[in-house]
């Protein structure tokens, strides 16, 4: 199956489509439809997820790679190259996983212009598929661009009161980070012996001593750029918890859970693997830049009275750790951190995906996400409350949830980088803190005479919980992940002065 | 007879015989539109057919050649004529349309004949046989005080720059013998450095930029824009203004070694382009922006666009004027002729759905669109579309060309150009992003329908499928426009 990764784009791609027509028609059917080619997406990523475990690509090199010329035009060759590794496989099964979440959530929770909104869920589903899956920078450029068009819709159409703000605050920065880093790609282009797009023959061309180190900085800023508005790192964060606070509670979920990781995933697969002497001699910026991030994201969390600010400022703590952990690898050469990486990305997709989802019940409920005003939920809805307090455990980092592994394998490989980052540690403390203050003040407070709510029903909470097992899953298992980015860990840990 | 020829002849017969259906007592009578729609048609045929087959035996006594360049504005310029006859059929009513319909075609004939020009006097004489129908197409509206005044002002403007284009068409004629654009340039070019050379290249810089809508030269646009009827001013932003473009290709950038001013490194051409390319951009930009009005805004945004299409211009001069760097004079110059024909496509359909917007809610401020979404669907999903394309957007057309027109500069001392470019797109999606939020996110004023006519719907379905499909096929565009770059300066 040579056409495995084309079909995970391109199904929901097709199905956008389809679906708008068939749910305009028929609302349940738009929604299983949707579902179903959802699902397909999910066990096809499966698959190839699969497939690169048992057959792990060699250092630099892909799996299940696909390549066809798109365009060819003087010394512009633009190729559409496909192709699976330990980096992009367990963000393409969390992207599909949490496709799936979102569906069920929505199905409550977004009440007007149903058949837009799905379609546009497969189209954002079938855009960030392209996004991991593609080795070529302009392809990935696209597919970069192309999800912020639902993601710009989802927020303006579906969002709470400030949506048009959040909206166009959260299009122009994206966009305007994306286009600075499309020019910094194509002055890297432009000044490599023999242009290519392909990251691939970037790779081996690097390998090979063939690129001027003088080349790479100006791309790495470039690249910074883009990526740090994504992920985001301080001071570029400023459109999310904007975009997060507004946005429905399931595109929420895609915001954190997916979209930021293409900041994290951009970070490693191309301003780490495709600027490595410059990364490597200004790594400790950005393990600077990583660790005032994850500060920053713990303190504003703890200041935070809104459950889902808190929440996305969590989000911005947790990606800190992603910025640390990969250049942690770069400047100390201990694949840890990269791995610490990877794998605090899918946690952190996970646990979060399910807290952002238990917020946007809350607030059905409640009619507030204000966490001073809300009281007794263990009380008034039993599940949630359950569902909540595993989750926040999940995100503090509290074993057995994977998070913790996670977390602590970025710490310590930056600790091998610069002792100093071992104050590091304290940002899983702060996290802790906020989260067990929100515990206490929201679950555990006694309820509001004559509150009643209703609880979230049970075949979501079962959803829900099904995003929180392979957490505890995986602090056991944690190979399961690892072992498919130990080979890149160790390319990147190789660069290192190479 | 070739297929030019008779291209020249059947634009030349409906520029006759349409006005005359004036004398008959139907004047509402739709005949005229149906005639000029067929002669298009088939004119559009005819040149696609002579762009593809090129005919050698033409001569024309020299006035005019047909090349691959040529063939790609007159194709530019006669697609977007039709879709604007297509949309008037169910836009232009009043006693008058016959005459309207005879107009159009006039200036489709000079365009045509524009396109294909190789001396200077046949440009000109063109120039003006596009140019004088418009004044009075521009005042068509004759009860409208706006639509006056946009005759009046655009007929003074025209004038004034016909007239700057015609001395310096003199003095070229007086420094080297000949009117022949090639020849002439060549004559000079062998001549030491003469100041009168450099005040032909001024004035012809002057003179095309009022129809290319570049800075300083722009500030007519605006005002004409918003008092012409909407379908003729979709034709001044999409199809006169490219003929200033061919214009300019085919004059200006041969003059690309002479010097403007004095003999200082600082004013080559491409220097001088290169400025007026990041003064054009950035104002329309800005202006954009602030803009209540739908015509006004998109008036603006054609002024960026015209920037953005410079920036080609400076690569193809720098490489002439170096003599280096040819690979990348050769990708600016297609990303100018793709974004030519791009902007004709997406300012073309986004000024006609506009226009459609006047006509059934009889309002032109930002406010109208509101909900447009809900009230006309195709309407807003167009413009939507035409957009997105504008803001370079991947993978629609628009980004190919802008793709084309950065990757150009980037590599060499125009660098600072590219970061302009680029930084311009990602601040234009700022309006064009304020206008979608409006489609679609806004509440509309009254949730009823609009009607939407069929003439529209034929134009915005053949527009957004060229933005998409060009997107996905670069490659139609890029396979033909390096023959077009070799025409400009031959040998």
């Amino acid at each position: 199956m040579s056409f495995l990764l084309s079909l995970l784009i391109f199904i929901p791609l097709v199905g956008t489509p389809l679906v708008y027509l068939v749910g305009r028609q028929n609302r349940h059917a738009g929604i299983y439809l949707t579902l179903g080619l959802s699902v397909i997406t999910f066990l096809l990523a499966l698959y190839s997820y699969w497939f690169v475990y048992v057959h792990p690509p060699a250092l630099g090199q892909y799996a299940l790679t696909e390549k066809y010329t798109w365009f060819n035009f003087q010394f512009i060759g633009l190729d559409y190259l496909v192709g699976l590794d330990g980096l992009s496989a367990p963000l393409v099964v969390l992207s599909s996983l949490l496709s799936i979440l979102v569906i069920i959530g929505s199905r409550r929770l977004i009440d007007h212009h149903e058949a837009e909104y799905y379609a546009l869920l497969l189209f954002f589903e079938g855009s960030i598929m392209g996004v991991f899956l593609s080795l070529n920078l302009i392809v990935f450029y696209i597919f970069w661009e192309l999800v912020l068009i639902p993601m710009f819709f989802f927020i303006g159409v579906w969002g709470g009161p400030r949506r048009k703000y959040a909206a166009l605050k959260f299009i122009l920065f994206t966009f305007t980070g994306s286009t600075i880093m499309l020019l910094g790609f194509l002055y890297f282009y432009l000044g490599m012996p023999s242009p290519s797009f392909d990251m691939p023959t970037i790779q081996a061309m690097i390998q090979n001593h063939q690129i001027p180190v003088a080349l790479e900085y100006l791309p790495l800023l470039a690249s910074f750029i883009g990526f740090g508005v994504k992920l985001p790192v301080v001071p570029f964060h400023t459109w999310l918890p904007d975009a997060h606070v507004e946005a429905p509670a399931p595109i929420s979920v895609l915001l954190a859970g997916v979209l930021l990781k293409m900041g994290g995933y951009g970070f490693l697969r191309i301003s780490i693997c495709l600027f490595p002497q410059a990364s490597y001699q200004y790594a400790w910026v950005f393990l600077l830049i990583g660790a005032v991030t994850m500060f920053y994201g713990a303190i504003v969390a703890l200041l935070a009275t809104d459950l889902k600010r808190m929440i996305a400022m969590t989000s911005i703590n947790h990606m800190g750790f992603v910025l640390l952990g990969a250049y942690a690898t770069v400047a100390s050469g201990s694949p840890l951190g990269v791995e610490g990486a990877i794998f605090q990305m899918f946690t952190h997709g996970l646990a979060i995906g399910a807290l952002f989802m238990l917020s946007g019940y809350v607030h059905e409920q409640a009619g507030t996400r204000e966490i001073p005003l809300l009281k007794g939920l263990k009380v008034t809805m039993p599940r949630t409350a359950v569902l909540l307090v595993l989750g926040s455990a999940a995100a503090m980092g509290l074993p057995p949830f994977a998070n913790f592994l996670a977390e602590f394998m970025v710490i310590a490989a930056g600790i091998s980088a610069y002792s100093i980052l071992g104050v590091t540690i304290l940002v899983p403390v702060i996290t802790s803190g906020y989260f067990l203050w929100f515990i206490k003040r929201s679950i555990l407070s006694s309820p509001e005479e004559g509150a009643t709510r209703r609880d979230i029903p049970k075949p979501d909470a079962l959803a829900i919980a099904s995003y929180l097992v392979p957490l505890v899953i995986l602090i056991v298992f944690s190979y399961l992940i690892i072992a498919p980015s130990v080979p890149l860990a160790q390319f990147i840990a190789g660069l290192r002065g190479g | 007879m070739n297929l030019l020829s008779v291209t020249i002849i059947i634009l030349t017969a409906s520029s006759l015989g349409t006005p005359l259906f004036q004398l008959l007592d139907d004047k509402k009578s739709k005949t005229p539109a149906y005639i000029l729609i067929a002669v298009l048609s088939m004119s559009l045929v005819l040149v696609g057919a002579n762009t593809i087959w090129p005919s050698t035996n033409a001569s024309y006594g020299g006035l005019l050649g047909s090349d691959a360049i040529g063939g790609f504005f007159a194709l530019a310029t006669l697609g977007v004529t039709l879709m604007i006859v297509v949309a008037s059929s169910s836009y232009i009513r009043g006693a008058n349309s016959p005459i309207y319909y005879g107009l159009l075609s006039f200036t489709a004939l000079g365009m045509l004949l524009l396109s294909y020009s190789q001396d200077l006097l046949m440009l000109f004489v063109s120039w003006e046989l596009m140019s004088l129908p418009t004044y009075a197409l521009a005042g068509y509206d004759k009860k409208r005080v706006q639509s006056n005044e946009a005759s009046v002002k655009y007929a003074i403007i025209g004038a004034m720059s016909s007239a700057i284009i015609l001395y310096a068409i003199s003095l070229t004629y007086g420094l080297t013998g000949t009117t022949q654009i090639i020849p002439a340039v060549k004559a000079l070019a062998s001549q030491p450095f003469n100041p009168l050379a450099s005040v032909a290249v001024i004035l012809f810089i002057a003179g095309f930029g009022f129809k290319m809508a570049i800075v300083p030269f722009h500030m007519w646009i605006p005002d004409v824009y918003e008092g012409a009827p909407t379908t003729v001013s979709t034709l001044f932003a999409a199809a006169t203004k490219n003929a200033g473009f061919v214009a300019a290709i085919r004059v200006i950038l041969a003059f690309a070694t002479v010097y403007v001013l004095t003999q200082n490194p600082l004013f080559t051409l491409a220097n001088v382009i290169a400025v007026l390319a990041v003064l054009t951009m950035t104002l329309g930009n800005v202006a954009a922006l602030t803009q209540k009005s739908m015509m006004r805004l998109l008036a603006y945004s054609s002024i960026a666009q015209a920037g953005y299409i410079l920036v080609g211009f400076v690569a193809y001069a720098y490489s002439r004027q170096t003599n280096s760097l040819f690979a990348e004079a050769t990708i600016g110059m297609t990303g100018s002729l793709f974004h030519i024909l791009n902007n004709a496509i997406m300012k073309g359909v986004a000024f006609l759905a506009a226009a459609l917007v006047l006509l059934e809610l009889k309002r032109g401020d930002l406010q109208a669109y509101n909900g447009l979404g809900k009230r006309m669907p195709i309407t807003a999903f167009t413009m939507t579309i035409a957009f997105l394309a504008l803001a370079g957007v991947p993978p629609l057309s628009g980004f190919w060309s802008k793709l084309l027109l950065f990757l150009s500069v980037v590599n060499g001392p125009f660098a600072w150009l590219a970061v302009a470019g680029i930084l311009n797109s990602a601040f234009s999606l700022g309006y064009y992003a304020w206008i979608i939020k409006r489609f679609y996110i806004d509440e509309p004023e009254s949730a009823e329908k609009v009607n939407e006519p069929l003439a529209f719907i034929i134009v915005f379905a053949v527009a957004v499928g060229l933005i998409i499909g060009l997107g996905l096929f670069p490659q139609i565009v890029t396979n033909f426009a390096p023959s077009a770059v070799k025409n400009i300066f031959p040998g």
